[in-house]
Formats: structure tokens, C-alpha cells, sequence
């Protein structure tokens, strides 16, 4: 990774006579470093993914199941969140179908933190931030829907 | 029971998609809207929905390949999730037919641009310099020699960005994923292979997706009885379309892809005019 420093290259033109670190990111191995310190994090995101698509799934799966035994029409309208944990402790199967919903919209929220939180321990500070920054713009948003 | 016949359109688009190695999403809500008289609104929700529902069983796999470009995809989340809170918010409130027209030209434009489709061939292109460090690399097992190293490096972010905010804008009021603009201008515009567009973008969509999801549930615009016959639709068909990728010609999927999206993009842009094609509701 380091420039040829024999006397004749000093100075001619299209060397590299400034140090290589500078040219940033050129080589090949910057490239794999850059992947391959960010394996922790694709492994955390994959989990997310998997086990928050198999919450999501079980819970619908239950709703679904708990409706039709008691011949509950499904609701046609999801509520937010409190009026959900309300119904939920009222018994109603509907609501067990709405917290699907919400726990299939929560799994990549759940990623997106876990990214962050994956560049933050990498001390990646530019990415870092972004993440949160995406976290903060989504948070937004459902804040507005779970409590509106 | 109208629920059976939302799952399995939505199977079926799901199915097409994944062929293609695009979600679904933008056949959902011209097809529950022209043919099963759905709210628009409420099928826009559900196709935002069924969208983060296929990010979420899809990215795994690219993720596992390391496809996805993680700070890429962070960095154009930023315009794309923005983009689509926006989004949403407006097209939550407006009028059906001028979103009927919006989405009527976003599916002629899919189909011309999958007509047209290129490729770039970005392999190996020296950089300047990745000072945002998004350089990435991974390996193609379905390349001649699946253990060649892949690397390159996104170019021309802010043109990237600006895409990106568009794609998001479109992803919150139509519902769709994005990806049919997103992967074209991560692969031509900023050099991107196309592995890694189509699995950075594949990661994207759920996150931008989350954004309309959320503004539409806020506004009671999401019904379970649309919902989720589109979910198990659109997972079952995404599983099935993967599996059957193998078998079909690709040139003859992309040409039922492109007449299909110009038949759907007429037909609503036809309503949006006043006009319903017979067979429709």
C-alpha cells in the first residue's frame, strides 16, 4: 500500500509523491477492510429481519387463527397503538391482528437502530449519524401514528 | 371471498416481481383499485405494507451475499425516507385522480425504461478518491468465477441523493417501493453493480416504505381485510417467484412485465379522466 520511494520517482509526473493515504480509499484493500468491518452489522440486521418477520408472522397467524374460531370479523380499520393494547386486554382477536401489522412496520425500525448502533461501536462517526438521522425521521412519523 | 382474490392477485403480482427481482408493490394498488374497487387511499397502505413485508423476508439473502451496500443504503435513506414522509403526507390527503395520473405515468415510465433496459458495466473502474468511504466488495457465486472479488465505488452522490428524494417523494404517495427508479440510478447513474443496487435497494425499500406505512396508519387509511390478504399474498408469491426465476425466459418476463405496466399506467390515467375500461370496476 505503500508508494514506490525510489530516488528517480520523487517528483515525476504521475507518481504518487504524496503519501497513499491521502489518495483516499483506492485500493483494492480499503475496499474488502470496508466490507469486512462492517460483518458484525450485516449479521445483527440479518437477525432483526429474520426474527421480526417470524414475530410479525406468529402474531398474524394467531390473530388470524383466534378470529376465525370465534368468527370474529377482522377489523377494517387498524387503530393505534393504545386503542390496540386496549382491545388486546379486552379479548378482541382483531386487535392481536393489528399488532401484526405494527410488529412487521417496527421490524425495519429495529434494523435501522441496530445499524446505528453498529456503526457507532465501529467508531464510524459519519454513519453513525446518518443512521440516526433515518431513525429520527422515521421515529417521526410513527410516533405520529402510534399515538395519534 | 374478496379476501381470496386479494391474496392471490397479490401472489401473482409478488410472483412476476421477483422474477424480475422487483417487488410487486407497483401492480398492488392499480389492480385493487381498477379491478376490486378498493379505496385508493387504503390500497396505497396496504401496498406500503406488503412492500416492507417483502424488504423484510427478501433482504436477508442479499445481506448474507453482502449485495446490500450498508452505508450506501444509510446515506440515500436519508432523501429516501424524507422523501417519502413527505410524500405520504401529501398524498395521503390528495386528490385520487391526480394521484391516479402521478402513478399512471410512473407505470408508463417503468415500462419504458425496462423496455430499454441497460446495463452498466461498472466493474473495476478506478476512483478518485471514496472519502465517504462507501466502497464496497462482494462476491458472485452465480459469476464464472463466483470467488472473484467485486469491488467499486458509488459515484456522483449528490445526483444519487437527489434520485433518491424523488424516489422516496413517489414511494410516499403511491405506495410503491421505489426500487424500479432507485436500482437504474444507483446502477447507471452512480456506478453502482447491479448485485449491489438490486440488494442495497431491496434493503431500502422497507426502511422508505416504513415512512408512508406510518403516515397512512396515522390517517386510519390501513384495513386489515385489504392488508393482510396482501401480505400472505405478496409472501407466498415472492417465495414461489424466486424458486421459479430458474425456469423463464427473462425476455419474454420483461416483455409480459412492460405490457402489463402499460396496460395498469393507461388504465389510470384513462379513470383519472373519467373513462373505466371494461372489466374494470
Amino acid at each position: 500500500m505503500s508508494a514506490p520511494s525510489t530516488p528517480r520517482d520523487e517528483g515525476s509526473p504521475g507518481t504518487e509523491s504524496i503519501e497513499s493515504g491521502s489518495i483516499i480509499g483506492r485500493e483494492p484493500a480499503d475496499f474488502d477492510a470496508r466490507t469486512v468491518e462492517l460483518l458484525p452489522i450485516y449479521q445483527a440486521a440479518g437477525s432483526v429481519l429474520t426474527w421480526g418477520f417470524r414475530v410479525a408472522a406468529s402474531l398474524l397467524i394467531i390473530g388470524i387463527a383466534v378470529a376465525l374460531v370465534r368468527q370474529e370479523p377482522l377489523a377494517r380499520r387498524a387503530e393505534p397503538l393504545p386503542k390496540v393494547v386496549l382491545g388486546l386486554l379486552e379479548g378482541e382477536a382483531r386487535r392481536i391482528v393489528d399488532l401484526a401489522i405494527v410488529a412487521m412496520i417496527a421490524t425495519p425500525v429495529v434494523t435501522t437502530l441496530v445499524v446505528a448502533i453498529g456503526f457507532l461501536r465501529l467508531r464510524d462517526r459519519l454513519y453513525a449519524t446518518l443512521s440516526l438521522v433515518v431513525l429520527a425521521i422515521l421515529g417521526t412519523s410513527i410516533a405520529v401514528a402510534l399515538l395519534a | 371471498m374478496r379476501a381470496v382474490e386479494l391474496g392471490v392477485v397479490s401472489a401473482g403480482a409478488a410472483i412476476l416481481g421477483s422474477m424480475l427481482g422487483l417487488g410487486g408493490g407497483v401492480f398492488l394498488v392499480p389492480i385493487f383499485t381498477l379491478f376490486f374497487a378498493v379505496d385508493q387511499k387504503i390500497a396505497i397502505g396496504a401496498s406500503a405494507i406488503a412492500v416492507v413485508t417483502n424488504s423484510v423476508v427478501g433482504s436477508s439473502v442479499h445481506l448474507r451475499s453482502r449485495f446490500t451496500n450498508l452505508r450506501l443504503a444509510m446515506l440515500l435513506q436519508v432523501a429516501t425516507a424524507a422523501g417519502a414522509t413527505a410524500g405520504a403526507v401529501i398524498g395521503v390527503y390528495a386528490n385520487p385522480r391526480v394521484v391516479n395520473v402521478i402513478f399512471g405515468g410512473v407505470l408508463v415510465y417503468a415500462a419504458v425504461s425496462m423496455a430499454v433496459r441497460r446495463q452498466a458495466a461498472t466493474v473495476g473502474e478506478p476512483v478518485d478518491d471514496d472519502r465517504l468511504r462507501l466502497g464496497a466488495v462482494y462476491r458472485d457465486p452465480a459469476a464464472k468465477d463466483p470467488a472473484a472479488p467485486v469491488r467499486y465505488a458509488p459515484q456522483r452522490v449528490p445526483l444519487g441523493l437527489g434520485v433518491s428524494g424523488l424516489a422516496g417523494m413517489l414511494s410516499g404517495m403511491l405506495g410503491v417501493g421505489g426500487g424500479v427508479i432507485q436500482v437504474p440510478a444507483m446502477n447507471l447513474l452512480m456506478r453502482v453493480p447491479v448485485k449491489a443496487a438490486a440488494g442495497t435497494s431491496a434493503f431500502m425499500v422497507g426502511i422508505t416504505a416504513v415512512a408512508t406505512a406510518s403516515v397512512f396508519y396515522a390517517q386510519g387509511k390501513i384495513d386489515p381485510t385489504v392488508v393482510v390478504p396482501a401480505m400472505i399474498g405478496v409472501f407466498v408469491g415472492s417465495q414461489l417467484g424466486s424458486r421459479l426465476t430458474r425456469r423463464i425466459r427473462t425476455q419474454n418476463l420483461v416483455l409480459l412485465f412492460v405490457l402489463i405496466l402499460l396496460y395498469l399506467g393507461g388504465s389510470l390515467l384513462l379513470r383519472a379522466a373519467g373513462i373505466t375500461l371494461p372489466g374494470q370496476q
